[in-house]
């Protein structure tokens, strides 16, 4: 634990990005505190998914600063700008687990053997525990009895649960859930999202972005509404969500999803 | 005739043990040098790419036998002087070398981002991601491209004749000098060379099976 259990766990501070002439991103901030589930919705282009691979530095800043349990995440320093080398990025980014919206199994490895990976090499545990690991959080994806199949011989909705299986077994700080069922058939979406009610129940932090509405609404502490690269709106969700809302372009947004959704 | 082959067949044999150590050579070290220069084209500083990428245009772009001459016959100019073995196996390693970083990066290439991202994300290190999530993906598309190109430096390593070596193609023209024999010891050649590349290309297929773990 940190030095103040109130102080934000993910804290985004002024974070802007620009691809050439585009600014994907303009001086984005926003706190997620341990435990708190916080869910990014959006149009396309509005800079979520970018956001979201800043957090554990996939994707390099600009200016601004990320902090995860008060470490500055890419940088030595926000100020210097002076990049982490390769092992202490690495170390950072074993403290963020990510789903990401096509799975990104590694096919040559079993669905055990894609969680044992992280827990073997990274987190140095011997072959057999990191074994027990990897079923034990199989089990609780509902996949036990797949720990031998590759990922080949799995559905996408088994996919993507040993996805999320491979990054909380790694016991992540945060939990980041990039579009995770954007890539399946609507029938398989349900069993991947109740995998991540749980873990919300749990207690797992997460920093999502999301087009299921209604998973957004139920599940989320927070909702941050972005437009074009800024936060537009921030809220619990029945304020964001709710009947009267101000924001007019948060109010364009719901009413142009649920004219395609109904 | 098949007597003056059996008469010979020591000899032969003396030639072939060459071929095959040449070729053994050439393959090793071009495989070391070409997936080390490959990863240098891939994932290296700018510079570095760019001499790979000078390098392995070069190379590719003179024939083998030039490439042989000149380091043989050229580089003494400029003080470095090789045996006529060494020079030999240094051009071909060059030779195989430039193939082989080409082999690698289109391996390489063929892996979709994703997967990198997804091994930086649960934190393995860039040596830890090469080898194991790229490498092991990456090596089943290597192979194919690579077991030709053995099977090419087998053949090519007849060229090494050129240079006065006894390898099994001038043991063969010997023979031939002294008996008059050129068709029946030409077959013969023939068909040890192939016999060589046959049993490498079926083991190819094998390893191929072994590592075909996606459908596609």
């Amino acid at each position: 634990m940190s030095a103040n259990a109130n102080a934000a766990l993910l804290d985004v501070r002024d974070v802007s990005k620009a691809f050439g002439a585009v600014e994907v991103l303009r001086a984005v901030s926003l706190e997620v505190k341990r435990g708190e589930v916080v869910s990014v919705i959006g149009p396309s282009g509005s800079g979520k998914t970018t956001l979201l691979r800043c957090v554990n530095f996939l994707e390099s800043y600009d200016s601004g600063s990320i902090r995860i349990d008060g470490r500055e995440v890419g940088y030595r320093e926000a100020a210097t700008r002076q990049r982490r080398s390769e092992r202490d990025l690495a170390a950072m980014r074993a403290e963020t687990g990510m789903v990401f919206q096509s799975f990104n199994l590694f096919p040559h490895l079993t669905a055990a053997g894609n969680i044992m990976l992280g827990l073997r090499k990274v987190r140095g545990k011997s072959d057999a525990e990191a074994r027990q690991i990897a079923e034990h959080w199989l089990g609780r994806v509902g996949l036990a009895h797949k720990a031998d199949s590759l990922p080949a011989e799995l559905s996408g909705g088994q996919q993507q649960r040993v996805g999320i299986a491979r990054a909380v077994a790694m016991e992540p700080k945060i939990l980041l859930l990039d579009e995770i069922t954007s890539a399946l058939d609507p029938e398989l979406v349900g069993e991947v999202l109740e995998v991540v009610r749980r873990l919300a129940e749990d207690g797992m932090t997460m920093l999502m972005v999301t087009h299921e509405m209604a998973f957004a609404r139920d599940a989320s502490s927070r909702i941050v509404f972005m437009a074009d690269g800024s936060v537009s709106a921030a809220g619990p969700p029945a304020e964001i969500l709710g009947a009267e809302i101000e924001n007019e372009r948060l109010r364009n947004f719901l009413a142009r999803f649920r004219a395609s959704h109904f | 005739m098949l007597g003056q082959i059996l008469y010979a067949l020591p000899f032969l044999a003396e030639g072939f043990a060459l071929t095959l150590w040449v070729s053994l050579l050439v393959v090793v070290l071009s495989l070391i040098a070409g997936v080390l220069m490959g990863v240098g084209l891939v994932y290296g500083p700018v510079p570095l790419r760019w001499a790979v990428r000078i390098f392995s245009d070069t190379i590719r772009g003179i024939p083998i036998l030039v490439l042989i001459f000149f380091v043989y016959y050229g580089l003494p100019a400029v003080g470095v002087h090789l045996q006529s073995f060494w020079a030999a196996v240094l051009a071909l390693t060059l030779f195989k070398t430039a193939q082989v970083v080409e082999y690698l990066r289109g391996a390489v290439a063929s892996i979709p981002k994703g997967q990198s991202e997804a091994a930086m994300a649960i934190g393995l290190t860039f040596r830890q991601r090469l080898a194991y999530v790229i490498f092991p993906q990456a090596f089943r598309r290597f192979l194919p491209p690579w077991i030709n190109g053995v099977t090419d430096a087998v053949k090519g390593s007849a060229l090494v004749s050129l240079l006065g070596i006894t390898d099994l193609m001038q043991a063969i023209n010997q023979v031939i000098g002294r008996t008059y024999e050129a068709m029946p010891l030409y077959i013969f050649g023939a068909l040890v060379y192939f016999a060589v590349n046959y049993a490498l290309s079926l083991a190819s297929r094998r390893l191929e099976r072994r590592f075909s773990f996606i459908r596609e």
